[in-house]
């Protein structure tokens, strides 16, 4: 469709990150992470601040050399490249800009740099322009330009020379909430049209679960857990990538009986509820079990089946409602309820209510 | 509205006429009236001892170009002081140059320490300030003369087994220029590079730039208003330079300040000194003025 995809030979590449080191002094800012990343794909790097992702980033484009381990692009061992010798561009997290240069000659820079011709270079600056939708800003200063066109030209910028991995650090952080949605659908769209695989950054839980095609979840320099969004979402392997990928209930208890990717578990608020078990999780002995609140149903208080709550905060989102609720042992739950027409009926803060977890729904987690 | 609007404008100069008063004052009573009084001393003949008669003559002016002949009063051209004026001018050109070659990398050592040990290379730059430039100036004497520390060295390691003549030489004088000089083009490079954000040498190297086009595409444009205003401020004192080309260049090799001393000195030509300060302002203001346009055209174009 676009004519960088046509004009392009090599696509996007496929990357082996292969039991990567980095120590800061003292300090291991990555560790012993290993990663296989396919050709075109769009792949995010979660976690809190801190987590080490801009350090694995780093290493990637070739700014900080691995302590230990290599990495490799379509099979080939990179580490050792200069950052100008390898065929991976960036997209900074402050863009980065040359401010004494016009748009035009931003976006045509690494084009320059690798010696091709007056010609083709005006001829990529105009199709990069065309392909982030800001055709007539060539010959304009990047001061000039808002938050949200210098972010375009910032990528527009790194795709110029046909990169066989873009990296993207945080790209979307600095923008605001409606502007990174739309970019949001942007990248997806660009990604889709360069065929170029994309390594992005970001500690946004749901940036990552609407672009990825899997997602990497880091925490103190290592990977806790790779794979599509639905799998993590859905199945998260531990405590802390359920907490940190969207809103989350815990309920100790303890596992009876499991067959079958299922198993029995008495729940400490006193009700039993079938889980769906990971298979690495022993077969019985005390457990976690980690609910969503969407997963849960608000019912009559003393229905079968439900554990009797007291309603603490109603909190209203427009598209929905999160009910705060206690349960009896002190425990706290979250229930999202879809916005419906007489939602708002019968609920008041203190009131009691039954909450019921569906069969199948939870997920217990290995310790 | 719009009339409103300007009536609140016309405020506003007014009240900021006012505050520039005392500088403008200032500015008066330090630069103008003196600049006049050596244009109208420019402008009359010579007292016998020192000094101006009150009279209009174009005399100064005329001699800075003629050889009035003694007898017959006829007029030969005479380029001994256009020379002066060109070997100053050259001078402060190679001085400024120097200054840019060795001030660029210093500035740029300094701006890549880490934040805290900045402060410390600054104060290290600064050190020779602290003495007279009389001092600093005869201190490079007693390094290069003849019996000075770098011929003693030579001649110990057995390099050479004549002392180099160094002293009284325009390498002396380049020598003193520059080590005078060198810390005012150094910190306002230093200046902006400290501002820069390496981040942008980086996005270089990300998309195919070496070292070096790092350093001429990225690096050195935006710096380029501390090498312009490094270059204005090494540019102009060396022109005008008095004591470095006296001591170091024995007298032999004169610029046109130790010209202009002479004439107030003991050539008691008060009006010629004038006349060689006028001219020497203009060239100045007319280096600076191309020196302007030249770098507010790469600006825009
Ligand atoms: N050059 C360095 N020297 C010492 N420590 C460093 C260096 N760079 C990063 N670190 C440390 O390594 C850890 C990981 O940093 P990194 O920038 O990779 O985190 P991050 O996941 O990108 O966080 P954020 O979301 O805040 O950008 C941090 O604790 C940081 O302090
Ligand atoms: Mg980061």
């Amino acid at each position: 469709m676009s004519n960088i995809a046509s004009s392009q030979t090599a696509k996007g590449g496929s990357v082996s990150i292969l039991s990567v080191l980095k120590d800061f002094g003292n300090f291991r800012a990555v560790n012993d992470v290993s990663i296989e990343i396919r050709p075109n794909e769009f792949f995010t790097l979660l976690g809190p601040s801190g987590c080490g992702k801009t350090t694995l980033l780093r290493m990637l484009a070739g700014f900080e050399a691995p302590t230990d381990g290599k990495i490799l692009l379509d099979g080939s061992d990179i580490s050792m490249l200069p950052p100008n010798r390898r065929p991976i561009n960036t997209v900074f997290q402050n863009y980065a800009l040359f401010p004494h240069m016009t748009v035009a000659e931003n976006i045509g820079f690494g084009l320059k740099m690798l010696g091709k011709s007056a010609a083709e270079i005006s001829a990529t600056v105009k199709e990069m322009l065309r392909l982030v939708r800001l055709e007539d800003a060539g010959n304009r200063s990047v001061t000039q330009l808002s938050g949200g066109q210098q972010q375009r030209i910032a990528l527009a910028r790194a795709l110029a020379p046909k990169p066989k991995l873009l990296l993207l650090d945080e790209p979307l952080s600095a923008l605001d909430l409606k502007l990174r949605k739309s970019m949001q659908i942007e990248l997806k769209r660009l990604q889709q049209e360069t065929e170029i695989t994309f390594i992005f950054v970001t500690h946004d839980q749901e940036e990552a679960l609407t672009m990825s095609d899997r997602i990497a979840v880091m925490n103190g320099g290592k990977v806790l857990q790779i794979g599509s969004a639905h799998d993590i979402y859905e199945h998260p392997a531990d405590r802390f990538v359920a907490g940190f990928i969207g809103e989350t209930n815990f309920l100790e208890g303890e596992l009876t009986a499991s067959a079958g990717g299922a198993g029995t578990v008495n729940l400490r608020c006193g009700v039993t509820v079938e889980a769906l078990t990971a298979k690495s999780v022993a077969s019985s002995g005390s457990v976690t079990i980690v609910v969503r609140p969407e997963q849960l149903e608000m019912v009559d208080p003393g229905s079968p089946q439900s554990v009797d709550a007291t309603v603490e905060q109603i909190v209203y989102f427009g598209t929905d409602r999160h009910v705060h609720a206690r349960l009896g042992d002190g425990t706290a739950l979250t229930i999202r309820q879809q916005n419906r027409p007489g939602m708002r009926e019968g609920l008041a803060e203190g009131q009691k209510i039954g909450v019921a977890i569906p069969p199948r729904v939870a997920q217990i987690l290995k310790d | 509205m719009s009339e409103l609007a300007t009536l609140q404008d016309k405020e506003d100069t007014r009240r900021h006429r006012l505050l520039a008063l005392p500088a403008i004052l200032i500015m008066i009573a330090l630069g103008l009236i003196p600049l006049m009084i050596v244009v109208v001393y420019s402008l009359m003949a010579p007292g016998e001892y020192g000094g101006v008669v009150p009279k209009f003559s174009l005399e100064a002016y005329v001699s800075l170009i003629f050889q009035r002949d003694m007898f017959d009063d006829t007029l030969t051209f005479s380029p001994a002081y256009l020379e002066i004026y060109l070997r100053t001018a050259i001078f402060g050109v190679v001085t400024t140059v120097l200054c840019v070659l060795v001030g660029f990398p210093t500035a740029y050592f300094m701006a890549t320490r880490p934040a805290d040990k900045r402060n410390i290379w600054v104060l290290l730059l600064t050190i020779p300030f602290w003495s007279n430039l009389l001092v600093r100036t005869i201190a490079v004497m007693f390094i290069i003369r003849d019996e000075g520390l770098i011929n003693t060295i030579l001649l110990d390691l057995g390099v050479i087994d004549h002392p180099i003549t160094l002293l009284y030489t325009n390498f002396a004088i380049l020598l003193g220029l520059v080590y005078s000089f060198l810390p005012f083009m150094v910190l306002p490079i230093y200046a902006s590079l400290e501002k820069f954000d390496f981040r942008l040498a980086e996005a270089g190297f990300d998309l195919y730039a070496n070292r070096f086009q790092v350093l001429t595409q990225i690096i050195i444009p935006l710096a380029k208003p501390g090498i312009v205003t490094g270059s204005i401020l090494v540019f102009v004192p060396a022109f005008g330079a008095y004591v470095t080309p006296l001591l170091l260049g024995g007298g032999s090799h004169l610029m046109i300040g130790d010209l202009i001393a002479l004439q107030f000195g003991s050539s008691r030509n008060w009006p010629l000194g004038s006349a060689f300060s006028i001219v020497l302002m203009v060239i100045v203001m007319l280096a600076l003025l191309f020196q302007l346009r030249r770098s507010g055209q790469v600006k825009h174009g």
